[in-house]
C-alpha cells in the first residue's frame, strides 16, 4: 500500500479554502497568519498530539506554470496541503488528533470548504479522508520505528556516549555495577518531548560552516 | 514561512505531466516500490528521513461541492514533499550527482524538465517549481536521519547488554561491554543545533 512504508504512514491531506470576496483578509491569509504564530517545538500541538514524526502544513495558491510550450492554467481554488508522517493506521492517527487538538484543528481548518469541526469525531474523520491523496511512492529512511521509540534511542545515544566517556579504564566489578545503576535510571527517565532540542551540550565548534 | 526546523528542511514541488504520461511514471514507481534494490542509492543518500511523490490527476482535486468551484486542467500534476538534512544546495546536487538516472525517470515526464544534469538547470527548475513551506514541525529537530539509525543501533545494542549485565561475573561483563563499545563506538555522534550554512 503505498500510503504505507514499513510501520510509518504518509499521509496527503488537500483540502480546498474558502473563496470569499468578502473575508477581510482573505481565508488563505488568515491560515498563514495562523501558523505563522503557532509554535514548532514542544508545545506545538503535533507534539500534543502522540505519533507525528514530521509535519507540515502549506498554503498552496496556485500550479506552477513552467513556461513554453507548456500550457498555462490555473486552479480555481487554494488549497491547504497537510503532509504528515505518523505512526500506525490512518484511522488512528485521526482520532488522536481530534481527541487532543481539536481547538487547533478548527482554527486551522475553519477556513476550508466543507470543514465541519472537530467536535463530530466521525465527521471529521471523514472530512479528512475526503480530502486526502494516496501517495503513489513513499520513502521512510526508518519505518519500523514509533515516535516515542526515536526519541527515546536519541537519549539513550547521548547517556552511552557520556557513560562510556566516564568510564575508560574502569575496575570490571565497578563498571559492571555502575551500568546496571545506568540502566535503570535510563528506563526510569520519561522520553524527551517531541519536538525538543534535546539536552544542551557544549560543541566545540569552528568548522567551516560556521 | 519555514521550510527549515532544526536539522529538517522542508521542500515542495509541483510539476505539470500530460495526463497519458502519468501511467508511465505511475508503472516506474510500482517497480520502485516492488524491487527493493531499485531504492538503494535512495538509501544510500541517507540524509531523507521521509519522501514521497503523489501522482495528482486533473480530475482529482478534492472536491466538496457548497462553494467550490471545480478544477477544469488540462494537466495531471506531479507532487513532490520531501524531508531531508543539510541545505537546499546539498541536496540538489547530491540529487544530481547521485540518483540523476532515478530523477530523470521520476521527472522527465513533467512539462520542461531539463533532466537532473547539468546541475545548473536542474536546479533553475526544481526552484521555479518548488514552493514553500508554511508551518513545519518534526519531533526530534536536533537529529538527522544518520542520527536515528544510529541511535537505534546503540539502542538495540544496550539492550542486548542490559539482558545479560546481571547474570554474568565482572570479568564476563567487561568483555560483553568492550564488545558492546566497539558495535557502538562509530554511532555516538553529537546532536544538537545545527551547524549555521552559508
Amino acid at each position: 500500500m503505498p500510503n504505507k512504508s514499513g510501520d510509518v504512514y504518509g499521509l496527503t491531506i488537500l483540502s480546498p479554502i474558502i473563496e470569499d470576496e468578502k473575508a477581510t483578509p482573505s481565508h488563505d491569509l488568515q491560515i498563514r497568519d495562523h501558523l505563522a504564530k503557532l509554535s514548532t517545538r514542544e508545545d506545538s500541538p503535533f507534539a500534543q498530539a502522540p505519533g507525528t514524526h514530521l509535519a507540515r502544513l502549506v498554503v498552496m495558491d496556485d500550479v506552477i506554470y513552467v513556461g513554453m510550450p507548456a500550457c498555462e492554467e490555473h486552479l480555481q481554488s487554494k488549497y491547504l496541503v497537510f503532509e504528515s508522517n505518523c505512526d500506525g493506521d490512518l484511522d488512528g492517527y485521526l482520532r488522536s488528533l481530534v481527541d487532543t487538538i481539536p481547538d487547533h484543528l478548527d482554527a486551522i481548518w475553519k477556513h476550508c470548504v466543507g470543514y465541519p469541526g472537530a467536535a463530530n469525531r466521525q465527521a471529521f474523520i471523514d472530512y479528512m479522508k475526503a480530502c486526502q491523496l494516496d501517495t503513489t511512492f513513499y520513502f521512510a529512511a526508518v519505518n519500523d520505528k514509533s515516535v516515542s521509540e526515536t526519541l527515546r534511542a536519541l537519549q539513550t545515544q547521548t547517556a552511552v556516549a557520556d557513560f562510556i566517556a566516564t568510564h575508560q579504564g574502569a575496575d570490571a566489578a565497578t563498571l559492571q555495577r555502575e551500568f546496571l545503576q545506568f540502566v535503570a535510571l535510563l528506563k526510569s527517565q520519561p522520553p524527551p518531548r517531541p519536538g525538543s532540542m534535546g539536552p544542551h551540550r557544549y560543541i566545540k565548534t569552528g568548522g567551516r560552516n560556521e | 514561512m519555514s521550510n527549515i526546523n532544526g536539522k529538517v528542511y522542508a521542500m515542495n514541488a509541483i510539476t505539470p505531466m500530460k495526463p497519458w504520461k502519468t501511467w508511465i511514471l505511475r508503472g516506474f514507481f510500482f517497480l520502485l516500490g516492488h524491487i527493493k534494490p531499485l531504492q538503494k542509492d535512495l538509501i544510500d543518500l541517507s540524509f531523507i528521513e521521509f519522501a514521497r511523490w503523489v501522482v495528482l490527476p486533473r480530475k482529482g482535486f478534492p472536491f466538496l461541492g457548497n462553494s467550490q468551484v471545480k478544477e477544469d486542467l488540462k494537466y495531471d500534476y506531479l507532487l513532490f514533499f520531501s524531508n531531508f538534512n543539510g541545505t537546499w544546495n546539498q541536496y540538489i546536487d547530491a540529487f544530481s550527482a547521485v540518483l540523476s538516472k532515478g530523477l530523470n525517470l521520476v521527472w522527465r515526464w513533467s512539462e520542461k524538465f531539463p533532466g537532473s544534469v547539468p546541475v545548473t538547470s536542474f536546479k533553475e527548475y526544481i526552484a521555479r517549481v518548488q514552493f514553500d513551506t508554511d508551518y513545519y514541525f518534526t519531533a526530534y529537530p536536533h537529529a538527522t536521519a544518520n542520527d536515528i539509525k544510529s541511535a537505534h543501533i546503540v539502542q538495540s545494542s544496550l539492550d542486548q547488554l542490559s539482558l545479560v549485565a546481571e547474570q554474568c561475573s565482572p570479568q564476563q561483563f567487561a568483555d560483553a561491554y568492550l564488545r558492546f563499545v566497539l558495535q557502538v563506538q562509530s554511532h555516538l555522534g553529537e546532536t544538537g543545533e545545527a551547524p549555521i550554512a552559508g
